[in-house]
């Protein structure tokens, strides 16, 4: 996930959640039936202290200082892309610019393939 | 498949939607049809090429991790090269004639996971789909960041602020085509990053390009992550994270 400087002390829960998968809660930072036990990460406020978060989940946190940004990177609890087969449901988009979420086809089997113009 | 319960998404990994569009509007999709602008999907999924595919059950639970996703055989496979092609021409067509076709046993693997959901061969215990899910160590992870921040700053700041950010994405997870091929495809017209070069030649900003690092990597037969359609029960198949 992209934060910039400015952001970084404002992170929302919420927006961690989304856009790395695991939310902070006051037990730890979880996804699907998995918690990493991460003290001090979530705020009384609701904001995260994304850099904790990340060191906490074993993800990289890379910086490019000429424009003030950080980047933090997918982390891994088994050593797989996969923590768990909870499918991910990040915020899409559709070939119209409107927004989807695989969780919106719940009760259905669901093919996601991936392709590209190149 | 969909009266059967079965809903197709497509997700085009393309930092450009514009170059998404010929191919949508040719398509006239009327399932879901996504574009994942800064391919967040194949860092949460793990599509390292193109195409590749993850199912995923009713309750949302993923029970085949990606894999290669081809449902037809490609008409490039039974074609006469032409003769008279450059020469690197002729050599792409010899490495993609090389691919593996494991197309009519994917499809047959998708009709039978829908007619029999969790009691087909082809579907994967939770433990087996993370287990089979490609390995991520700190280089890949690292990989896929320095993706993200080169695509955000491509965005933001402009065409060259993604560069070193992307050889360095290449230089760890040199495995991942999408970061590659989406890298390519960019810098490789004489005009720069303005058109889509699908034959994604040699070129003076990143190190490799794709007929070159496919012959580096095996050639056309190691070029995807094949499925393992064996299924759970007999996990013989020909599956293998490279």
């Amino acid at each position: 996930m992209i934060i910039t400087d400015d952001r970084l002390e404002q992170l929302r829960a919420a927006d961690f959640a989304d856009e790395t998968g695991w939310a902070p809660k006051p037990e730890g930072l979880c996804r699907g039936e998995i918690c990493v036990p991460a003290p001090g990460v979530l705020r009384d406020d609701g904001t995260v202290d994304a850099l904790a978060a990340a060191a906490r989940l074993g993800m990289p946190a890379l910086r490019d200082d000429r424009h003030a940004v950080t980047v933090v990177g997918p982390g891994s609890t088994t050593g797989h892309t996969l923590s768990t087969a909870a499918a991910p449901d990040p915020e899409l988009i559709d070939h119209d610019g409107d927004p989807f979420r695989l969780s919106s086809l719940h009760g259905r089997k669901v093919l996601l393939v991936a392709w590209a113009s190149y | 498949m969909e009266p059967a319960g079965l809903t197709v998404v497509t997700v085009a990994l393309d930092v450009e939607p514009a170059h998404t569009r010929q191919w949508i509007d040719a398509a006239a999709p009327t399932h879901p049809s996504l574009v994942d602008t800064r391919h967040v999907t194949g860092e949460l999924f793990g599509f390292i090429n193109v195409p590749m595919a993850v199912w995923i059950d009713e309750s949302g639970s993923i029970v085949r991790n990606a894999e290669t996703a081809s449902i037809e055989r490609s008409p490039l496979q039974d074609m006469d090269i032409p003769d008279g092609l450059p020469e690197r021409l002729t050599k792409i067509f010899i490495e993609v004639k090389k691919i593996p076709d494991d197309a009519a046993g994917y499809r047959a693997a998708i009709v039978d996971w829908v007619a029999d959901g969790a009691e087909s061969a082809f579907a994967l215990s939770p433990q087996e789909v993370v287990e089979r899910s490609r390995p991520r160590g700190a280089s890949e992870a690292e990989a896929a960041a320095c993706f993200e921040l080169g695509q955000h700053l491509r965005l933001t700041v402009g065409d060259d602020a993604a560069i070193s950010w992307w050889r360095r994405a290449h230089e760890l997870d040199p495995d991942n085509w999408t970061y590659k091929r989406q890298a390519w495809t960019l810098v490789t017209t004489p005009e720069g990053a303005t058109e889509n070069d699908l034959l994604q030649g040699p070129n003076d900003v990143y190190a490799g390009n794709w007929l070159d690092d496919v012959i580096a990597a095996g050639g056309g037969a190691a070029y995807s992550t094949r499925p393992m359609l064996a299924g759970a029960a007999h996990p013989e198949g020909g599956c293998e994270h490279r």
